[in-house]
This record gives structure tokens, sequence and C-alpha cells, in this order.
């Protein structure tokens, strides 16, 4: 592996361990969501998904810790191993490997589409869960903003690898040819002027401009949910709504359009009426008068 | 270890005299910068009257600075993207002052600053309305038909439009930087130019629509990322290596700091304008093919029937200029004139080498048209 494959692998570790937190974090929520149905479904009365089950996060919160306990215990006997300069335990290196296997940790992630996406697209009802919906909303929304910045962040940091690799690359051909850079000047104008391209070729790219166009949408997406969350607490305490402002500038808007047009309408009227005076010959006085 | 094959070789007293420089740089530079205020960052300082209102929009009417050369007089339109103020940099990097110091008559109009209470204000509203109100009140004052147009990029569409719409009330058009085949950007495919053109292609019409449901307005700070991200090393240096080179010089530093007081000063843009901007233009490329309207007329190039002058920068990474010179084949008019002028974007206006070209072109060209 060159260095450059090197830290492109490590590039992508980076992006997946980002995303691997992120799904970790979704996926205890999903988990908790789960159990609170799970808790009502169990029951045969009216209580509906999403009333609070302290019994089942309790259980939830003792899995979680047990999981964290074992997670340290297989850290300690790593580091112990390492430290020791033994050959690896096979069942350690197994493990290991299943760490960093992306399969592994994208298989976690369908829980939490399922769960969080059937309570937020669910069939609504008149006059239940409303509230949560719109809460459910902006969390999913947000969400998959950092999810997008995250990606984001990769196809970038794929970018400067590349510029740093060229960056090397040149270095080492001007040492070859004995042509070395005189002044930290001039290495600086060469690390600007490689990273520069680099970064120019990647906004051409089909993986950037999607990337770009999947931020966009997802933090107009936040917008509007936190707008629709705020629309609701404005009409609790009754606050204008950002859609009654908009509907009243709409109006204005329209008004002064109208009015605008009315006043051209006048005043080239008075300007016809003026040019057409003009163009007509005005009678002597005696004439109009009779006199 | 043995030099030869080494990338990297600085003698050791060459290193340490550039980071005395450096050092002396920066000692001399924090103090100019902790001496210096806001207010004496001054833009846009050659003296105009306000002359015309309507809602936010302003005409405002130059100071002679000598005696008229060019009588008719000549109404300057930038666009919703910025301010006009670029013209008007500094006494030094002025098209304005230029102009004014070659006896043209000169009149701008500013667009205010739209807060969301505009987010229905349209291209037709500004070209149809704004735009046209100024042209109306202008040939009024001095008892004229028809009065001339300087377009600065969207502003130079708007006249563009209003020329074609209103052919009869303009003398001479004059457009800078103005995009007119949006899609031009492919016909030289230069690295690092037409990154807007690219960028808005590459979104479906439906996610400039809740852009604009989402802000009401398109931000300036949106669009100011976007043209950050055009020059990303750029960017990254300004504040550092670009900031340090000219700190300890006061005259280069001020001018360092009024283009900073000028890329700040980010107006949003109405949201129903930047969604026809936006898709109708960047996207759909109406302009060109002539199915652009306004107010329900379409804007046919061909009804541009009077002297046409564009003006366009040779490297501009914004209005790539084959975006700007597509026009050639379409107006009406045989005396049509390119002037290619060295720089960039807002180079083109402020940098040192255009200066004596630029208004001098200008003044030139619309004195042998009177």
């Amino acid at each position: 592996m060159t260095p450059f494959e090197y830290m492109q692998s490590l590039a992508e570790m980076w992006g997946r361990s980002g995303k691997d937190l992120t799904a970790a974090q979704q996926d205890m929520f999903a988990d908790m969501a789960r159990r609170m149905a799970e808790g009502a479904g169990r029951q045969t009365g009216s209580a509906p998904a999403g009333f609070f089950q302290p019994q089942d996060l309790a259980s939830s919160n003792e899995a979680f810790a047990a999981l964290w306990k074992s997670a340290l215990g297989l850290s300690q006997s790593i580091t112990r191993t390492m430290e020791q300069g033994k050959k690896p335990d096979p069942l350690v290196t197994e493990l290991m490997s299943k760490l960093f296997d992306p399969r592994a940790w994208f298989s976690s992630l369908g829980g939490m589409d399922e769960a969080l996406q059937r309570m937020a697209e669910g069939p609504r009802l008149a006059d239940l869960w409303d509230t949560e919906r719109k809460l459910l909303n902006v969390f999913n929304a947000w969400t998959a903003l950092r999810r997008r910045s995250i990606e984001h962040n990769t196809v970038m940091l794929e970018a400067w690898m590349r510029a740093t690799g060229a960056f090397a690359k040149t270095l080492n051909d001007k040492a070859d040819r004995k042509e070395p850079l005189g002044s930290w000047r001039e290495v600086l104008a060469l690390w600007v002027e490689t990273a520069n391209t680099a970064l120019l070729e990647t906004q051409r790219s089909e993986k950037y401009l999607h990337s770009q166009r999947e931020i966009l949408k997802a933090s107009t997406d936040l917008r509007l949910a936190q707008q629709e969350l705020a629309a609701f607490y404005s009409e609790v305490f009754g606050y204008p709504t950002r859609a009654e402002l908009d509907d009243v500038h709409r109006t204005v808007t329209e008004l002064r359009r109208e009015l605008r047009a009315l006043e051209r309408a006048n005043r080239e009227a008075t300007t016809r009426k003026a040019r057409e005076r003009r163009r007509k010959p005005t009678k002597p006085i005696e004439a109009q008068t009779g006199a | 270890m043995a030099d030869q094959g080494m990338p990297i070789k600085v003698k050791p007293e060459q290193a340490m005299r550039e980071a005395a420089s450096l050092a002396e740089k920066i000692a001399r530079g924090t103090e100019l910068f902790s001496k210096l205020r806001d207010e004496e960052v001054t833009i846009a300082t050659t003296p105009k009257d306000e002359v015309w209102r309507q809602d936010k929009v302003t005409l405002h009417h130059y100071r002679p600075l000598t005696e008229k050369k060019v009588s008719t007089p000549v109404l300057i339109v930038y666009g919703l993207i910025g301010r006009y103020t670029m013209a008007d940099l500094q006494e030094d990097r002025s098209l304005v002052r230029n102009l004014l110091n070659l006896g043209v008559d000169l009149y701008v109009v500013d667009w205010g600053s739209p807060s969301r209470a505009d987010r229905w204000l349209t291209l037709d509203d500004y070209i149809d309305g704004y735009l046209a109100e100024c042209v109306w009140f202008i040939s009024q004052q001095h008892a004229i038909d028809k009065v001339s147009l300087l377009g600065i990029c969207e502003g130079g569409v708007f006249t563009t439009c209003h020329a074609a719409l209103h052919p009869d009330m303009v003398k001479t058009l004059v457009l800078t930087i103005t995009p007119i085949d949006f899609h031009g950007d492919t016909v030289e495919n230069r690295l690092g130019h037409g990154f807007i053109n690219i960028w808005t292609r590459s979104l479906e019409p439906e996610d400039i629509d809740r852009l604009i449901e989402a802000y009401g307005n398109l931000p300036g700070e949106f669009m100011g990322s976007v043209f950050s991200m055009m020059t990303p090393m750029r960017t990254l240096m300004k504040y550092n290596l670009d900031m340090l080179e000219v700190m300890d010089d006061e005259k280069k530093f001020l001018n360092f700091l009024r283009m900073e007081k000028w890329i700040a000063d980010r107006p949003h843009h109405p949201g129903e304008a930047a969604k026809q901007w936006l898709k109708d233009l960047y996207q759909g490329n109406k302009l060109i093919k002539n199915a652009f309207t306004i107010n329900g007329r379409q804007v046919n190039l061909s009804n541009i029937t009077m002297p046409v002058l564009n003006v366009f920068a040779k490297d501009d990474h914004i209005i790539p200029p084959a975006t700007s010179q597509a026009l050639g084949e379409k107006v009406g008019t045989r005396d049509y004139t390119e002037l290619a002028l060295p720089g960039g974007h807002v180079g083109v206006f402020v940098g040192g080498k255009s200066q004596a070209l630029l208004g001098s072109g200008i003044a030139k060209w619309l004195a042998e048209r009177q």
C-alpha cells in the first residue's frame, strides 16, 4: 500500500467512524422507541405507543451498560496484549476485524430508519401525536443534516489527501531534478497552487456536487421542520406566524404593483393628452369668444 | 544527511531573514491595525444626491466633476447580489469618478436592503417597475426621450431586458461582466471558472423552490459562501497570508479593508426574483433563447436596436467571457462593440491595470454616439 492509499484508507475510516458514531446514537434512540412501542403493544387498553415505560427504559439502559462494560474489557485486553508484545489472541483479532468491518456498522442503521421513519410518516390521527410528530421531524432532519455533513467532509478529506499526494510528488520530482525550493515562501506558493487545483477539480466532480446538493436539501428540510414547530408554538402563545406575515407581505407587494401600474397608466394618459393638445392648432381668442 | 536530491533547500540565514522580515511585518501591522477605526474605511465617497425614491429603491444623481462632454445621461444599474458601491470603491479605483472626470452625466440606482418583507418581488418588478420608473424620471428631468444604460452583472441582465422591451427609451446600452448565455461556461470549460453555472445545473428546480420557501429570500451570506467556494485557497489564505502581505503598508491595508467592507455588504436577494434568476436563467437559460418573459412579454434580444458596448473580463471566473459574448449574435443592431479587459470579475473594476481602460473606453464610445 502506498502512503497515499494508506491515507485514503485513513480518510475512509475517519468518515465511517463519524457515521458510526451518528448511527450508534440513533440506534440508542431507536431502541428506546422500539421498546416503548412494544410496551404499549403488550397492553390491551387504549394506551398509545409513545407512553413512557420506565421498566423497558431501565432494561435498555442495563443492556447498554453491559455492552459498554464488555467494550471496555475488550479495549483493556487489546492494550495488555499490545503492551506485552505478544502475538494477538485469535479471538481478539477476529473481534477487531468485525469492529472495522463497515458491513457490521451499516447493519445497525436499518433499525433506526424503520423505527423513526415509521413514526414520522405513519398515518396521522387528528388529535394525537401531532406535537410529537413535529418534534420527531426536527430530530430526523437534524440527524440527516449531520449525516450529509459527514459525507461531505469525507469528500473534502479525499480532496485534501489528493492535494497532499500531488504536493509530495512535485517535491519529489524537484528533488530528482535537483531543483530544490530555496525559500519557505516558494514552498507555500507551491502548496497553495497544488491544493487550489485539487480543490477546484473536486468542485466539478459528481461526488462533490451530489453531496453539496444533499447538504442543501438537508439544511432546508431542517429549517422547514423548525419553522413548522415554531409556527405551532406561535399559535399556542398568540404570536403571528411566519406564514401569516408572508401572507401580509404578499398582499402588500401585489397592492404596490397595482398602484405602480395605475400611476403609470395615469401618467401615460396625461402625457398622451398633452401631446394631442400640442398637435391641435389653437383657435384665435376672437374666434373662441365670438368677439 | 546528504543534501543532494532534497526538495527543499533553505539556507539557515535565508530562513532567519524570512522569519525576521515576517516578525517585523507583524509588528508594524499590529500597530497599524490597532490605530485604524472602521469610520476611516470609506467606500462610495463620490458626492451624489438622492433624487427619487420608491419603496426601498433610491435613485441618485452624481455631482459633476467637470464640464459635460456626453450629453445623454447614463444610469448605472447594478444587480441584487452585492451593491453598486464596488464601482466607486475608492478615489483612485472608481469607474464612477473616471466617467465623471471624462464628462459623463451619471445616475445610479440603489436597490436597498431587501428583507423578508420583499420576498414576493420578482424580476418583473425590478425591470419593468423600479428600473422603468428610474428611466422615466431621468428622461423627465432632462426633457429627453432616451436615456443611456450601464448595466453591471445581474444589473446588465436588467438593462438588457429593459432595452429589449423598451428600445424607444434607450439611447445606448453598455453592459459590463453581464451573463447572457448562462450555459456559455461550457465553451471554454476552464478549471475554476463557471462554478455557479455548474452548481445551479446540479440542482433540481424544486431544490431552489424549497430553499426559497425555507429562507424567504436568497440570503446574502449564502451567495457569499458560494463565491468563497470559487476561490478555495484564496479564501483560506485571505486573513493570514494576504492580509499579512499588506498590513504593514497603510495605503495597501486600507485598500484591502475597503474591499472587505464591500464584500461584507451582502443584501438578500428577494425570493421570487431569485427563483427566476436561478431557474429561468441559470438552469433554463431562457434569455439567450428569447424565451424569458417579463410581465408576460417576451424578451427578444433582436429588439435591442440601439448601439451596444459589451465589456467583459478575460479572466472572469464568475461570468466566463463566452457567457457575455453570446449577445453579439443576437442583438438587432449592427453597432455592436466588444471590449475585453484584463482582470477578473471584480478586478476589472477595482484593479490597477484596468482603471485606465474601462472608464476611458466607455466614455469614448459614448461620446462617439451622441
